[in-house]
C-alpha cells in the first residue's frame, strides 16, 4: 500500500479543516484515507490530453436577471433563531483578540 | 381497511367518495408509526400535530365537494428525508451537528408537495450528511430492513426506503448523490426515482455534493412515483440548475416497451462485479422486456469503470466546500466553554460531525491542496466528459439501459465494517450521477438464494425521464407492484 499521507500531514489537514483530532485518533484516520486514495487510482491513469473538464453536468447555463423589485428575506430574528448564542441582535462567539473573557 | 396498503390513486378515490376521511387516514398512518415503527427506527420525527390539522383541512374540503380543486397529492401521507427543510421541523441531517436545528424555511420540492396538498407525517432517518449506503452512520441509530430486521435499508435514503415497505408513509422523498435513493429502493423492494439533474430544485436540501445531488421520489408503485415527482419537479427561481419541464410522467405509463430499444451491457449481463442471484435476475428481465416486445441492444459503457475513482474525488471534494458552513457560530452544535474560537470550532466540529463526515470533508480537503488538484480533482472533471460523451453514444442506440441497482441484497447490519468496501456498494449508481442522466430502481422480486428484494436499474438520456417510467411500468405488470414486507408486523423489536 502506497502511503500517500503520513500522521502529520493528517494533522495538518485535520487543522485546516477545523476537525479536532485525537492522537489516538490520528493512525486510523491515516490508513482509512490511504486506503481512499489508492481506490482513486484510476484517474492518474488516464490519457486526458484534450479533453476539457466538465464541471457541472448543466453545461451552457447563462446567466437569470429577475426584476429589480424588493422580496422579504429572512428578518434579524429569523436569522438568529439557531444560533447557539446571541447578543443585542449580534451572534456571539468568543473573544477573537487577547484571548480574554467573552 | 388496509389503507396503508394503497397507493395515490385508491387512496383519491377513497377520499372523494368519503369511504375514509383524511383525518382517518392521518390517523391510521400515525397509529401504525406508533406501534410499529420502533421495530425499525424509520423516523427521526413524527409531527402528528401538523399532519392532523392538515387533514382536517382536507376534510373540510372534502366536504363542501372541493377536493379536486387540492391538488393532486391532496390527503396522500408522505414523509422526508431528514435533509429536506420544512419549517418547523427539526432538519437534523441524523448528524449530532444539526440536533437542535430547526428549520426556518421550507425546502422548493417539499413546499410543492404541501401545495399539492400532501399530509407529511414527519422526517426520515439517513446516513449523516448522506453519506453511506446503509443508514448505519445515522447519528441517532441505524434504520433496520423491513423484510429482516437484521439487514440495513441501504442508504443514505434508508428511511425513506424502509418507511414505504413498512406501509408506514404512502411515498417519501429522498437525496440521490451516488445512488442514495436506488439502492435503498433496491434493498428494500420499493420504486426509488433519480430524476435527471435539474429536474428538481435543491432549494432548501442540504448540499452534499452540488453538482450531482437530486431529489426524487419513492414509493410501492410506478404510477405513485410518477404523481409524486409530476408534484415536485420544474424551475424554482431559487436553484438556477432547475429547468423548465412539462412532462407528465404519468402520460405513457401504460403504453409498454414494444418498439422500445432497452440497452444492456454485455459484461453486465455475464455478471460482472454482482452475486449470481443479481445476474440471473437480470437476465430474466431482459428476457421479460423481449417478451414484450422491446428491443435489446448491446451498448458500450468504455469509461464507466472509472466512475467510482471519480465520485470519490468529486463528492468529497464539493462536501468539504459545502460542510464548511458548520462553524458553531450562525446555527449547529456549539461545544460549550471554550475561549478561543478556534478551539470551539475544532471541538464543535469534531464532536458534532461522526466518524464518516471527518473523512470525507478531510478527504476533499487533500484533492484540493495545491499540487494534488492537477493529479486528481482536474482530471476527475475530465473523465466526467468522457463518462458523459460515452451515454450520449450509447443512447443513440437505444431509449434506455438495464443494469443492476446493487451488486447484492441488503446486507446485515454491521457486516461492512471498511468504508472503502461500503463504497463498491454504488458501482452501478454512481456513473448516472456523475454524468447527470435520469435512473430508478424497480422491483423485479426476491433473489433465489437471499429470497431477499432485487431492483433492476433503468437509466435514460437527460430529460427523457419519461423512457424509464415506461419501462419500469411494463415491467411492473411482470413482477407486480411492491408490497409492504410481509413478515415485518410480527417480527420482535
Amino acid at each position: 500500500m502506497t502511503e500517500y499521507l503520513t500522521e502529520k500531514d493528517v494533522r495538518d489537514i485535520a487543522a485546516y479543516t477545523s476537525i479536532g483530532l485525537t492522537d489516538e485518533e490520528i493512525p486510523q484516520m491515516t490508513k482509512d484515507l490511504n486506503n481512499t486514495i489508492e481506490m482513486l487510482k484510476p484517474i492518474t491513469e488516464y490519457d486526458l490530453e484534450g479533453v476539457e473538464p466538465t464541471f457541472h453536468p448543466i453545461g451552457s447555463l447563462s446567466n437569470v436577471m429577475r426584476e429589480d423589485v424588493e422580496v422579504q428575506g429572512f428578518t434579524q430574528e429569523q436569522a438568529l433563531e439557531n444560533a447557539p448564542a446571541q447578543q443585542d441582535g449580534y451572534f456571539l462567539i468568543p473573544s477573537i483578540l487577547g484571548g480574554g473573557d467573552q | 381497511m388496509d389503507l396503508h396498503t394503497l397507493g395515490i390513486a385508491d387512496l383519491r378515490r377513497g377520499l372523494r367518495s368519503k369511504e375514509f376521511s383524511a383525518t382517518e387516514l392521518t390517523q391510521a398512518m400515525l397509529g401504525r408509526i406508533e406501534a410499529l415503527d420502533p421495530k425499525i427506527h424509520s423516523y427521526l420525527e413524527v409531527t402528528k400535530d401538523s399532519a392532523l390539522s392538515q387533514a382536517k383541512e382536507v376534510d373540510a374540503a372534502i366536504q363542501a365537494g372541493a377536493y379536486d380543486d387540492l391538488g393532486i397529492l391532496a390527503g396522500i401521507p408522505v414523509a422526508l428525508k431528514d435533509n429536506l427543510n420544512l419549517k418547523g421541523t427539526h432538519t437534523t441531517c441524523a448528524s449530532r451537528m444539526l440536533e437542535s436545528y430547526v428549520s426556518p424555511y421550507t425546502a422548493t420540492c417539499v413546499q410543492n408537495m404541501l401545495d399539492q396538498g400532501a399530509i407529511v407525517l414527519g422526517k426520515l432517518n439517513m446516513d449523516e450528511f448522506a453519506f453511506g449506503g446503509s443508514t448505519e452512520s445515522s447519528a441517532f441509530g441505524p434504520t433496520r430492513n423491513p423484510w429482516d430486521t437484521d439487514r440495513v435499508p441501504g442508504g443514505s435514503s434508508g428511511g425513506s426506503a424502509a418507511s414505504v415497505a413498512a406501509g408506514l408513509a404512502t411515498v417519501t422523498l429522498g437525496s440521490d448523490t451516488g445512488g442514495s435513493i436506488r439502492q435503498p429502493g433496491s434493498f428494500c423492494g420499493v420504486v426509488g426515482v433519480k430524476p435527471t439533474y435539474g429536474v428538481v430544485s435543491r432549494y432548501g436540501v442540504v448540499a452534499f455534493a452540488s453538482s450531482l445531488d437530486q431529489v426524487g421520489p419513492l414509493a410501492r408503485s410506478v404510477e405513485d412515483a410518477a404523481i409524486a415527482l409530476n408534484a415536485i419537479s420544474g424551475r424554482d427561481p431559487l436553484d438556477c440548475t432547475s429547468q423548465h419541464i412539462d412532462t407528465d410522467f404519468t402520460a405513457n405509463l401504460a403504453e409498454g416497451v414494444k418498439g422500445m430499444r432497452i440497452g444492456v451491457i454485455p459484461e453486465f449481463m455475464e455478471g460482472e462485479g454482482m452475486d449470481d442471484e443479481v445476474r440471473d435476475k437480470l437476465n430474466e428481465v431482459m428476457n421479460e422486456l423481449k417478451n414484450m416486445g422491446a428491443e435489446i441492444v448491446e451498448i458500450e459503457l468504455p469509461n464507466v469503470h472509472a466512475s467510482l475513482s471519480a465520485y470519490y474525488v468529486l463528492g468529497p471534494c464539493e462536501a468539504f466546500s459545502n460542510l464548511a458552513r458548520f462553524d458553531s457560530v450562525r446555527y449547529g452544535y456549539r461545544d460549550p466553554g471554550h475561549k478561543d474560537l478556534n478551539g470551539q470550532y475544532e471541538a464543535s466540529r469534531s464532536v458534532g460531525f461522526g466518524p464518516e463526515v471527518r473523512r470525507r470533508v478531510m478527504l476533499g480537503s487533500y484533492l484540493l491542496s495545491s499540487g494534488v488538484y492537477d493529479t486528481y480533482y482536474y482530471p476527475a472533471q475530465q473523465i466526467r466528459t468522457l463518462i458523459t460523451q460515452d451515454y450520449v453514444r450509447a443512447y443513440e442506440k437505444c431509449d434506455c439501459i438495464l443494469m443492476p441497482t446493487s451488486p447484492y441484497t441488503a446486507f446485515k447490519l454491521g457486516e461492512v465494517k471498511d468504508p472503502t468496501a461500503m463504497y463498491l456498494s454504488d458501482t452501478f449508481t454512481i456513473p448516472i450521477n456523475i454524468a447527470g442522466n435520469g435512473g430508478m430502481n424497480v422491483p423485479v422480486g426476491l433473489g433465489n438464494d437471499s429470497h431477499l428484494p432485487i431492483g433492476a436499474q433503468l437509466i435514460c438520456p437527460a430529460f427523457k425521464d419519461e423512457n424509464m417510467f415506461r419501462a419500469a411500468a411494463a415491467l411492473e405488470t411482470v413482477y407486480g407492484s411492491a408490497c409492504v414486507a410481509p413478515d415485518f408486523e410480527k417480527a420482535g423489536a
